[in-house]
């Protein structure tokens, strides 16, 4: 053949070589490729650890980048932070936006949460993809835990922003239609609750740092009571809790500085050494102990709450700051167990590679989310059942149980606020039982901040807002 | 190039010239009515508003007083808001709160205006009401006296609306305490049963009264017993949705939220267990038991004839028998404690 004397055949030639597959995307040698990693269960239980690490988030103190994910650690601030319970020592910067309810929607601390929680629903989603990789009689427990991480981000954002991007699926950089199209709570919620339904059916209760039977069933409690439907079964998911051997700490101290007691259900575990698995919050909560000056300090009014209805509680909450005693710094969260001495920031060990888990479900919130399943909506309840667990609660606290045979709404939510005081539930109790803006426009008010309904919801990062060319609309009020 | 130097060449013509366009130009934009046209800015208002507000609100009842609402404004691209509450009161503040004189419903309209002026409005309608401890109320059993009704399939029989055949034989029609055809019997050394699902309050009392006479005892050694179970809803099969039929005759006979009988016999399935031994008389009497629904919104009843040997009665073979005496059931009541 004529062509085969011309050089148009090693042209030929070449193009096919260049057509290759490896030619332009080679597999890494020298490092790990997510598209060909998770080849056996061995490497997709890597995956599922690495959910966790997704939660623990990065303590500055391993990587000072802040363009790093610090999730869990900075929880705080989105939540606790914006209820009456806590505010910054100095009211400045960013940090203080939270409080006084000046949230701008370029505020890094909500682009890091909002980033943070979506990775992690970028690597649940990663495990549910590589599900085909593990043994038949696994897959389905490693399903459920994904599941459940999948249900715990999605709940933890739906609660804060509102309408959100569904993350159902790994969402690839060209899937902008997913990545900014907020779809409706309600759609948000219905896979929470599947995902939750599925994680029940296949998880045990063998692990407190990762998910169990038991952390779903709360979590699913509390979706049901956020969503104010389904009470019957939020009240049946307590109480198969409730009958699955866990108990309150007879002292309340020992909750916070012994861990994964029995009264544990859900904790995001941490250690103090190696720094790349401790947090930085315990520091942060101190006078200048962390790289702030003191944030997360509880306010005067989460204090006389404590004082007047939080029995034994009360001195393990909070205490006045040492170095600054007009202050009070939360108790609950020292670094290590070390209170710092008698100046408050002297440790033995670095503090601000704290080893503390922080406690996402505990048995005590599950008995106060029994109560209220049985009050079902209404103001109040005095059946018998609701009686016994929020006796439980109080007992340990050196208290008696409710003195007139009727719990109101109004004596769950302040037992609810000294019980779990600075554990990031204030602000979503008030929300769910109808008393956020009753009590915070109050709470704004008396300090000179400028709450409005709107600051009940966060404004959607403003980069997102940005990137999405004109698909996704703000907030109200940002 | 050799524009240029033309241009040089007739450099005076051209400036002549000039001269006399800007002259002219000059009149022409002196001249009001072409100027007005072209030229001027645009009055205020002629340039629609990109950003017109759109007002919107929720309404919520206050957790401190009932006649309180609060309303949160989530309005956007709006600055001024005007509240009317609907009971004459009216707010310009971002959020509104009212206190509201009584029980009624109000139409509550929000006005929210930027700063061209462009309003928008939105009005909700809100219903005042005193939340109240709402009654418990009681149960609706289908064929509480056991009268002869039709059921799904074949003759009528004091057992319609009370067959599960997964965990028993029907129970027969009978008669007595003064009536014909409205009892239902429990015959003796069969596994003669009643079952119905019905809807319950959770976490409330009930009072159950059941009417019952005893066969005179033979005195042999298997004694009948009337054993009452009422089943809680959290037992019921997985994913199983009760209905709860009105007519006799549209009730199923299996395949209900129990569907075996270890199932009914587990302890956590139990909301009430009791038995009525032998009275040593034939007369109707009543028995009064009281249960709790605790967490459950839908309940079962059933009851069965105990005391015989387990197997190689009549009938078929469910693990239990009735004993040597028949046993009827005139009635069942079940009232809500309130």
């Amino acid at each position: 053949m004529k062509l085969f004397k011309k050089p148009y055949f090693l042209i030929l030639a070449l193009a096919f070589f260049a057509c290759e597959d490896d030619f332009l995307s080679p597999v890494p040698t020298s490092a790990i490729a997510a598209d060909t990693f998770y080849a056996n269960e061995t490497e997709l239980l890597n995956g599922v650890i690495n959910m966790y690490d997704g939660i623990q988030g990065v303590n500055a103190l391993d990587n000072s980048d802040s363009r790093l994910n610090h999730a869990i650690q900075i929880e705080f601030y989105v939540t606790e932070m914006r209820s009456d319970n806590t505010r910054t020592k100095s009211s400045e910067g960013e940090a203080a936006q939270f409080e006084n309810y000046t949230l701008r929607p370029t505020n890094g601390i909500v682009y890091d949460y909002y980033r943070s929680f979506y990775d992690v629903l970028n690597r649940a989603n990663i495990v549910l993809a590589n599900l085909g990789v593990a043994s038949e009689a696994n897959a389905p427990k490693i399903e459920a835990e994904a599941k459940f991480v999948r249900a715990y981000a999605h709940f933890n954002l739906v609660r804060l922003f509102g309408d959100i991007p569904l993350a159902d699926r790994v969402i690839g950089i060209a899937d902008t239609e997913i990545q900014f199209t907020r779809v409706p709570k309600a759609q948000v919620y219905e896979l929470i609750v599947s995902d939750l339904t599925t994680a029940i059916a296949s998880l045990d209760n063998t692990y407190k740092n990762r998910a169990s039977l038991a952390a779903a069933q709360a979590l699913l409690a509390k979706v049901y009571l956020t969503l104010g439907t389904n009470y019957v079964q939020a009240q049946q998911l307590c109480e198969a809790i409730m009958g699955s051997g866990f108990g309150l700490q007879p002292n309340f101290n020992d909750v916070f500085y012994t861990e994964n007691t029995n009264e544990i259900i859900f904790a995001i575990g941490f250690v103090s050494n190696p720094a790349t698995d401790s947090q930085s919050f315990s520091a942060e909560w101190l006078n200048s102990v962390g790289r702030s000056s003191g944030v997360n300090y509880v306010t005067t009014e989460a204090a006389a709450a404590l004082d007047a209805l939080g029995g034994t509680r009360a001195p393990f909450s909070y205490r006045l700051d040492p170095a600054q005693p007009t202050q009070r710094q939360v108790a609950k969260y020292f670094p290590n167990g070390e209170n710092g001495g008698p100046t408050g920031v002297v440790f033995t060990s670095n503090p601000r590679a704290a080893g503390n888990d922080w406690i996402v479900i505990r048995y005590a919130d599950v008995l106060l989310m029994h109560v209220e399943a049985i009050m079902a909506g209404n103001n109040s309840t005095s059946v018998q059942a609701a009686l016994d667990s929020f006796e439980l609660v109080r007992l340990r606290a050196g208290l008696l149980g409710d003195d007139d045979g009727t719990i109101t709404k109004q004596e769950l939510l302040d037992e609810r606020r000294v019980e779990l005081a600075f554990e990031n539930h204030r602000l979503f109790d008030l929300i769910r039982l109808g008393a956020a803006q009753d009590v915070l426009s109050a709470f704004s008010a008396a300090n000179g901040y400028s709450f409005n309904s709107t600051d009940i919801l966060l404004p959607i990062p403003q980069r997102e807002i940005n990137l999405s060319r004109g698909m996704m609309q703000q907030n109200p009020g940002y | 190039m050799k524009l240029i130097k033309q241009t040089r060449k007739k450099h005076k013509l051209y400036l002549s010239l000039v001269f006399l366009m800007i002259a002219s130009i000059a009149l022409v934009s002196c001249d009001p009515s072409l100027s007005a046209l072209e030229f001027d800015l645009p009055d205020e208002g002629t340039i629609a508003d990109a950003t017109p507000p759109a007002a919107n609100f929720s309404a919520t009842q206050s957790t401190i007083d009932w006649r309180m609402y609060n309303f949160a404004n989530f309005s956007t691209s709006a600055t001024t808001y005007a509240w009317d509450f609907g009971d004459g009161n009216t707010s310009t503040a971002i959020d509104g709160v009212n206190t509201y004189p009584g029980e009624g419903t109000y139409t509550v309209t929000l006005t929210a205006s930027d700063a061209l002026g462009v309003t928008s409005t939105y009005s909700e309608i809100i219903e005042v009401v005193e939340p109240e401890a709402v009654a418990v109320p009681d149960p609706i059993i289908i064929n509480a006296d056991f009268d002869l009704l039709p059921k799904s399939s074949g003759s009528d029989c004091s057992c319609a609306g009370w067959i599960n055949k997964d965990i028993g034989d029907q129970g027969e029609s009978s008669s007595g305490n003064g009536g014909s055809n409205n009892v239902i019997k429990f015959d003796n050394n069969e596994p003669d049963h009643i079952y119905q699902e019905f809807e319950v309050t959770p976490n409330s009392f009930y009072t159950m009264t059941v009417v019952v006479a005893f066969q005179g005892s033979i005195g042999g050694s298997y004694p009948s017993s009337l054993e009452l179970r009422v089943l809680a809803g959290s037992g019921y099969i997985n994913s199983y949705m009760p209905t709860y039929y009105t007519n006799t005759v549209d009730f199923p006979q299996e395949d209900w939220g129990y569907t075996s009988i270890s199932q009914v016999e587990m302890a956590a399935n139990n909301l009430l267990n009791e038995t009525i031994v032998h009275p040593n008389n034939t007369s109707y009497n009543a028995y009064t038991f009281i249960f709790n629904s605790g967490a459950n919104d839908s309940v079962a009843l059933f009851v069965r004839g105990i005391g015989g040997p387990a197997t190689g009665g009549a009938g078929g073979n469910f693990g239990y028998n009735s004993g040597d005496e028949e046993i009827r059931m005139d009635s069942v009541t079940i009232t809500a404690n309130n």
